[in-house]
């Protein structure tokens, strides 16, 4: 098969390219040949397409088998790349609804705790009036239902906050009694009405945490305490660990079996026991300490065994208190009596006219001289050349007078020795924070009445002394 | 004569002394002068890899010592070649040379010594010892920023089959590279790491990096209507006996239209032929016409494969647009490593174009060699130019 015996082609070519075209006056010895030479080309091709698609060894094998592997490999990384830019595209979908959704949340829960909050101080100024014992008692209902609705809404507005990553924790050193001493005193009367002791054990350590937020993580472990027992004693007190400071919380109720210790720490999980017809939560509180612990980088740590009782437990950082804020005047203990607040002059801006009226309601009511205004224009038209002590002024003014801030800033110009308090629905701790810098008091909306009865009387007290 | 484009260019974002990439190229016949002319250029404090491509016209023991004694503390790779592309162009009896700075390269380096019995076996284990080598002083991630690049020794006739191993064990890694040549004598051709040439051996360098990168191939070939079965081969010593069941040789030059006697390297290069995978072609080129009247190919055959007679396209027009297509993507390259087939260098001599390309080259900052095939992902490729564009800022 050599060959050589094959003879020069100039004849007649094997031409593939026109394969369809007879060669012309051919002789028959020509085309014998052609004939032969288009077997062996057959055969070749055979073989070629048979051992085609082996792996074999064979270096031409190698070579076709790399391009086609090369081919698919493009094909795929091409589809590969369009699946993730579509995945891409999806994702980005998914985090703007979900950017939306938090925004939309957050505006209706501003607008709902607006109203809220006037309801809130009107009631409040409704109690101090002398009224007919049964008319009282039903102002206390309202007032308690109102509670009940803003803790609910809080709790949600939060819960979002804390999903969307919006809430930034603002951590400062704090002695724990400072926190614990007003929370064991809310806490024995809420014990007390159902026939419960709590037992506090203060401490004098000083933890480093966010006190808004931890002060929620204890809150809702003393809730449930209480909610949860029928009969006993609830703890409330610290252990000092090399780690930092473990603030525990313990109960003589049914205790929580050790399957469901997980399980109580997601949203609406309740645990069956509770009978109390006054109980309306939602089943949201474990889940916010669980967020919030988590956001703090607090460990939380649950000890309970079914019939023996529960005790949840959160382990704070040590702090360490700078000279300046050791006396702070958060420390001012708070007064039963109203005397100390009675003559105080209040000025108070807020844009919303209902919080203006319920402001002056209250304050009135603890015998404060109130001069309310929805704008700094109109508080220093009506005000004229008079002068007040306090300053309560809304963060979130008309775009004419800036933020609260701003407003504060420009009054204190003019009334350098005015004490301020910003009131925000804004749980942004950036404006704390600088409110904090600047010296003023700072609360969230809603305001809670004993809350601003405290600010106001360690602001009166301080100004005193800085005048003595 | 030296150059330094990095010098030259300087490092606008970055307050360094050195540069990322220097370039050197040293016409000196002596190889105790040339390795000298080199260090003085490629010579600074952060130098990690030098990577060069010398004339194989060099001796080359004498060039080894002198490279190891100009940069004992840098790890050297590099090959012989069919000519040299230096800083200002085609070159030829050069040396030339690119110094990478460890800050912006982690390079490691193996050398494959037994290329019969490179199996997957010993491919993982010498990629996975590049990666933890790279891995060690990356300073970058590795997937996404690395590729390696090859150099074969030319004429041992094994690059298919290692670089199909080696394809599969780089994984995703792209990899490029060429097969060292000789100045066109077809006798030897060596490729140098760990301080010697070797012959029958292939080196494979890691190179880990924050800078953009492209691996890229490009040929200038167009088909023609022709096709040519071959119908008996010598596939170990890469011969085809036969095409269209006449001899290779005789029917080739009815093909193409030249006197089988004035079949020579230039007639190759105008009158490729391919075969066809899928849509691409993919050049096989003829190394020359051999006494019983078969060719011999720089790459493998079988029996029963169809070759398409290619034509040439203008060769500048296309390199020049994948060169702009490189910047548009990439940034003004810092440098190019390309692997420039001879065949593609002759063409241009013969079309009277050398300084045309040298201009394009230099002006694209390409550093490389004339070679006797390409290898891109895995496959053995001829006439093509194939390389990697690096970019100045990292992504």
């Amino acid at each position: 098969m050599a060959g050589t015996s094959t003879r020069p082609s100039l004849g007649s070519p094997v031409d593939l390219a026109r394969a369809g075209e007879p060669p012309t006056e051919a002789s028959p010895a020509e085309l014998l040949d052609e004939n032969a030479r288009l077997r062996r080309i057959c055969a070749a091709l055979m073989e070629r397409v048979e051992s085609a698609g082996m792996a074999g060894s064979a270096p031409y094998s190698a070579f076709e088998h790399t391009v086609l592997l090369a081919e698919q490999v493009r094909e795929r990384t091409e589809t590969l790349q369009q699946t993730l830019a579509e995945l891409h595209a999806a994702k980005g979908e998914a985090e703007a609804a979900n950017v939306s959704k938090t925004r939309f949340l957050a505006a209706v829960s501003h607008d709902l705790l607006q109203p809220l909050n006037a309801a809130r101080l009107f009631t409040s100024a409704l109690e101090e009036h002398a009224l007919p014992e049964p008319s009282h008692r039903l102002v206390g209902h309202i007032g308690r239902s109102l509670k009940d609705v803003e803790s609910l809404l809080g709790t949600l507005v939060d819960i979002s906050r804390l999903d969307a990553g919006v809430l930034a924790p603002d951590v400062a050193p704090f002695r724990a009694g400072q926190m614990l001493d007003v929370l064991a005193e809310e806490y024995r009367q809420m014990a007390a009405a159902k026939g419960l002791t709590l037992h506090y054990v203060p401490s004098g350590a000083v933890i480093e945490s966010d006190l808004a937020l931890l002060a929620r993580v204890i809150r809702n472990f003393l809730t449930n305490a209480i909610r949860y027992t029928e009969r006993g004693r609830i703890l409330l007190g610290c252990r000092r660990r090399p780690e930092g400071l473990e603030v525990v919380v313990g109960d003589t109720g049914p205790g929580i079996p050790e399957a469901q210790h997980e399980a109580i720490f997601q949203e609406f999980q309740r645990l069956g026991g509770s009978r109390d017809v006054q109980d309306r939560g939602l089943g949201l509180g474990l889940a916010i300490v669980d967020r919030i612990a988590g956001m703090l980088g607090h460990p939380l740590r649950l000890d309970s065994r079914r019939g023996q009782g529960a005790s949840f437990s959160v382990l704070v950082p040590y702090g360490q208190l700078s000279s300046a804020s050791a006396g702070s005047a958060l420390t001012a203990a708070p007064s039963g009596s109203g005397d100390q607040l009675a003559g105080t002059r209040v000025w108070v801006i807020d844009n919303d006219a209902g919080i203006c009226e319920g402001m002056a309601a209250l304050l009135s009511s603890w015998g404060c001289r109130v001069r309310t205004a929805t704008s700094l224009a109109r508080l220093e038209a009506s005000a004229g050349t008079q002068v007040a002590e306090v300053l309560l002024v809304d963060y979130h003014l008309g775009e004419a007078d800036g933020d609260g801030l701003a407003v504060a800033a420009r009054l204190r110009e003019r009334h350098p020795g005015l004490a301020v308090v910003v009131i925000t629905a804004n749980h942004d701790a950036a404006i704390k924070a600088r409110s904090r810098a600047l010296g003023y008091g700072c609360l969230l909306k809603p305001v809670k009445p004993l809350r601003l009865r405290m600010q106001l009387l360690s602001l009166v007290t301080t100004q005193g002394q800085g005048r003595g | 004569m030296l150059d330094s484009l990095a010098a030259v260019r300087g490092c606008p974002s970055r307050a360094i002394e050195g540069a990322s990439l220097c370039t050197a190229v040293s016409r000196q016949r002596d190889p105790w002068a040339a390795a000298d002319e080199l260090a003085a250029a490629l010579h600074h404090e952060t130098l990690g890899f030098v990577l060069f491509f010398c004339s194989a016209e060099y001796p080359l023991p004498a060039l080894s010592a002198a490279l190891n004694a100009a940069f004992p503390e840098v790890p050297v790779a590099g090959c012989t070649t069919a000519g040299e592309i230096t800083p200002q162009g085609y070159g030829r009896g050069c040396i030339v040379a690119i110094g990478l700075d460890r800050r912006d390269f982690a390079v490691s380096c193996a050398l494959v010594e037994d290329l019969e019995g490179f199996d997957l076996l010993r491919a993982q284990h010498l990629v996975d010892g590049l990666l933890a080598e790279c891995r060690d002083r990356a300073v970058a991630p590795l997937a996404e920023h690395s590729f390696a690049l090859t150099l074969l020794d030319g004429l041992s006739s094994s690059e298919e089959q290692v670089l199909a191993t080696l394809d599969a064990a780089l994984g995703r890694i792209p990899s490029f590279g060429g097969s060292a040549g000789d100045d066109n004598r077809l006798a030897h051709t060596h490729v140098h790491a760990e301080g010697r040439f070797h012959g029958q051996a292939a080196v494979v360098v890691m190179i880990n990096t924050l800078l953009p990168f492209e691996v890229f191939t490009t040929h200038h070939l167009r088909p023609r209507a022709e096709k040519l079965v071959v119908t008996r081969a010598d596939r170990a010593r890469r011969r085809v006996l036969e095409l269209n069941a006449l001899p290779a040789a005789e029917e080739y030059a009815r093909l193409v239209g030249v006197p089988l006697a004035a079949l020579d390297a230039t007639a190759f290069a105008r009158h490729p032929l391919a075969v066809r995978l899928g849509e691409a072609h993919y050049v096989r080129s003829i190394q020359g016409v051999n006494d019983d009247g078969s060719l011999s190919f720089y790459c493998a055959v079988e029996n029963g494969i169809v070759l398409t007679a290619m034509q040439p396209a203008p060769l500048l027009e296309d390199l020049e647009a994948v060169f702009t297509g490189l910047t548009e993507r990439l940034g003004e390259p810092t440098l190019i490593i390309g692997c420039d087939c001879f065949l593609r260098r002759l063409e241009l001599e013969v079309l009277g174009q050398v300084d045309t390309a040298s201009r394009l080259l230099a002006h694209s900052r390409v550093i490389g060699f004339n070679t006797y095939g390409e290898q891109h992902h895995g496959m053995h490729i001829n006439q093509t130019f194939t390389g990697v564009a690096i970019g100045s800022r990292p992504r």
